[in-house]
Order: structure tokens, then C-alpha cells, then sequence
């Protein structure tokens, strides 16, 4: 249920992201912006990639320079294409005319898209220093923008750091939990040699979203425990439901923690009990 | 018939117009054939205006032995170089209906995103052993198959190779 309220608060916020209301600029008394965003508008239909979506971005901004809004959704298509030089100088763009609204992007496609670990932290921080409410999600919804904190702090080999903002997140009553939020703390824990922990985490992640990884790395704890019914149960769980597709997944990119096949396998090969 | 003629001329002739008054191609990072770069037995077999992103197949990057194959090339084959050259390279191209690969393109990027020209001894590396792939995917799509750009961003540490994207 709370996977779902996830799903659904990530398409209602991708949506809204997807179109402002301009007319919200024209009530303000931002003239300049409603026209801006009326321009920007030209670009419904077309593929955010076509020459036809970005002219009317350009269009856009030719009238209003500081529409943030403008630089964030013409930077899309320079980020899923690999081209890191041209999306950064737009968004750098959008966080400066709107820091407290387009951070999270910035944050979020950092981790995401180019492993800037360091990058999304100085974000994330950045943006909680500037509001008082919670600073939200990433971009694609699968996150808690504290998740994705802490996940970098275990990338640049800060797992205390990490352990530390997991916790805190995870406790916090107000917190919709995240589609791989234990995978990823079960993983922490077992890196760190906590395996009851570890379990605990793994067993919560299989009661959310029991994917193959979470099966994994399961069997990995069994392994380190000497519990070889329990490492075969679970690593041939692993392979069941990663052949049957029911695993980590991003169109875009590989993400933190997850697994190919051959993983698997080669766990499954190694010598151990 | 003449004037049905004409009129297709005119908005033909408008439509280029507009193509070539643009500064953008068909879409974001599209890489039109260079002689002077492009090996001329690589060959798309649909269109251009056809040719796909390796994401609009719903499937992520796919190579033979998935990414850990992949990514185990570039380790074993890539020699860190002695430099205080850190950040991003990115090798783009397009993998054809056979699975073949051509057209690429790079850029790269210091810690900053910053444009930054890498030593040679590291793209030199990263390219050939990016050429020397042959495990990309044929992806099809409406049951057919399809050419797709597809890219590899590679994190350089010091000059060494520490990640690789997607």
C-alpha cells in the first residue's frame, strides 16, 4: 500500500513537474513568466528530445531568461543522451533562478545518471539548508532525497555516515518507504559485518518488494552465518526471480546494489559449506 | 496536378528551410555521418529519422552477458595512466539492426563538468576497447528491428577507471 502511495505520489509529482500552470504566473503578476510558459507550452506533443520541443524551451527563454522551469525540462534530453557538459550548464541555470525548486533534480540525476556522489550530497545539503519542510523525493520517485544522501555517503567509503542518515530516515514516522529503501540496508548492514541486522533489513525489504536482489544478498548472510539451507533456499530464489524479470530495474542505468545473472551464478559455483 | 506539384515543392522547400535555419538535428545528440571519422563500411539499416535510443526499448543497456561482460572488457584490457586527470568521458555511437557498432562520438568532462580534453593514453584506450565490443543487443521494436545510439560514460579517477555508465 505505502509502494503505491509511492507510485502514485511519483506520477501526480512527475505530472505537475511535466506542466506548470501558467496561468499560476499570470495571477502572481509575472507577466514576463506567463508568456515565457505560454512558449514553452509550443512544445506539447513533441518528443523531448526533437528539435521542435527544445526550440519552444528556447522560445521560452528568449522572453524570460530566469525561467527556471524552462532550463530543467530542456535539460532532460542532454541527460538521458550521456551529454553531462550541456545538462549541468542548464540546470545550473534552473538551481540558480530557483534553488529551492529544482535542487532535487539536480541532486537526484547526479546520483542517478553520473555517480557524482559528492555532487548529490552538496545538493541535497544545499536544499535542506534553504527550506523547512521536507525536502521530497528524487526525481524518478524511487527515493526519499535522504536515501539518496546516505547511499552516496556509503559510495565515497562513509558506511557510518550512511548507517547514520538511513536510520534516522527510516525511523522518521512521516517516512513513505521506498521501493528498494531496506534493500539497500541490508546491503549496508551486511558490508558492515551487522548480519542479524542485515537479515532484519532483508526480511522487511522482502515484505515491501521481494526482488531478486533482496534474495541475494539474503544468501550472502546465510552464507556468512554457516546456514547453508537457508543460502540455498534463497540464492535459488535469486535466480528464479531474476529469470523471471522480478528485479531491480531502471531504463536508464544500473542502480546501487543490484545484480546480473551472473552474480548468481558465480555465488552458486563458489565453494563455501 | 501542377499546382499540387508546386504546393508540395513550397512546403517542402520550407521545411528544409527550417531544418537548416535550426541549430539542432532531428533530436538531441544525433551524429550525422563524417567521412572523415566514420568508417564507411558501418551502415544503418533503417532511416535516420529511425534511429532510436537504447532506452525507448524499456530494457536498459543490453550486451551479451550483461553489463558485468561488458564492463569486465574495459577492466581487463584498460591500463590506468599516471595523471592527475579526473572526471567524465563520455563514448557515444550507434549500434546498427546486426548489432554492429559505428559512429562514435566523445566528450569529456572534468570533476566540475567542465569541458576537458583527457589524455590520450586514456581516451585512446577507452575508445579502442569500445570498438572492440561485440556483444550489443539487436533490439526490435513494432517487430522490427531497429538501429539505437547508445552510450558509455566512463569515471575517471586520477587516471584510472573506476565506473561505468549506465
Amino acid at each position: 500500500m505505502r509502494i503505491l502511495l509511492i507510485f502514485v505520489l511519483a506520477v501526480m509529482s512527475s505530472l505537475l513537474a511535466a506542466q506548470p500552470n501558467c496561468n499560476a504566473y499570470k495571477y502572481s503578476g509575472d507577466e514576463l513568466k506567463y508568456t515565457a510558459c505560454k512558449a514553452a507550452e509550443k512544445r506539447g506533443g513533441h518528443y523531448q528530445f526533437s528539435r521542435a520541443y527544445q526550440e519552444a524551451l528556447d522560445e521560452a527563454l528568449a522572453i524570460d531568461s530566469t525561467f527556471a522551469y524552462a532550463y530543467r525540462v530542456k535539460s532532460t534530453a542532454y541527460l538521458k543522451s550521456g551529454d553531462f557538459i550541456t545538462w549541468k550548464k542548464l540546470m545550473d541555470k534552473a538551481v540558480k533562478y530557483d534553488p529551492e525548486g529544482e535542487l532535487f533534480y539536480r541532486a537526484s540525476c547526479r546520483y542517478q545518471f553520473f555517480r557524482d556522489y559528492a555532487g548529490a550530497i552538496k545538493d541535497i545539503e544545499l536544499l535542506d539548508s534553504l527550506i523547512d519542510y521536507d525536502i521530497g523525493y528524487s526525481q524518478n520517485g524511487d527515493y526519499h532525497l535522504n536515501i539518496i544522501k546516505a547511499l552516496s555517503y556509503k559510495a565515497i567509503g562513509k558506511p557510518d555516515e550512511s548507517l547514520q542518515i538511513f536510520e534516522r530516515q527510516l525511523s522518521d514516522s512521516t517516512h513513505n518507504v521506498g521501493i528498494y529503501d531496506y534493500l539497500h540496508l541490508g546491503v549496508l548492514y551486511l558490508e558492515m559485518g551487522k548480519f542479524t541486522l542485515a537479515l532484519r533489513a532483508l526480511k522487511q525489504q522482502a515484505l515491501e518488494n521481494d526482488i531478486a536482489e533482496n534474495r541475494y544478498y539474503m544468501a550472502l548472510v546465510y552464507k556468512a552465518l554457516g546456514d547453508e539451507k537457508r543460502y540455498l533456499e534463497n540464492i535459488k530464489l535469486a535466480k528464479e526471480k531474476y529469470e523471471n524479470g522480478v528485479k531491480m530495474f531502471d531504463p536508464y542505468v544500473e542502480k546501487m546494489d543490484q545484480i546480473f545473472l551472473i552474480d548468481i551464478i558465480d555465488a552458486m559455483k563458489t565453494e563455501g559449506f | 496536378m501542377k499546382r499540387i506539384a508546386i504546393i508540395a515543392i513550397v512546403l517542402l522547400a520550407g521545411c528544409t528551410q527550417n531544418d537548416q535555419d535550426s541549430k539542432y538535428l532531428r533530436w538531441v545528440g544525433d551524429a550525422e555521418f563524417d567521412p572523415e571519422m566514420d568508417a564507411s563500411d558501418f551502415q544503418l539499416c533503417g532511416s535516420e529519422k529511425l534511429v532510436q535510443q537504447y532506452f525507448h526499448f524499456g530494457q536498459g543497456l543490453q550486451y551479451e552477458g550483461e553489463k558485468t561482460a561488458l564492463c569486465k572488457r574495459f577492466k581487463e584490457a584498460y591500463r590506468p595512466v599516471e595523471t592527475a586527470q579526473s572526471g567524465w568521458i563520455r563514448i557515444r555511437f550507434i549500434v546498427n539492426c546486426q548489432g554492429q557498432a559505428g559512429r562514435y562520438r566523445m566528450i569529456g568532462s572534468d570533476l566540475d563538468y567542465q569541458e576537458q580534453i583527457f589524455d590520450e593514453r586514456i581516451t585512446d584506450q577507452l575508445l579502442k576497447i569500445a570498438k572492440s565490443l561485440d556483444g550489443w543487443a539487436v533490439l526490435s521494436k513494432d517487430g522490427k528491428r531497429r538501429d539505437y545510439y547508445q552510450y558509455l560514460i566512463f569515471k575517471i579517477n586520477n587516471g584510472d577507471l573506476t565506473d561505468i555508465l549506465p
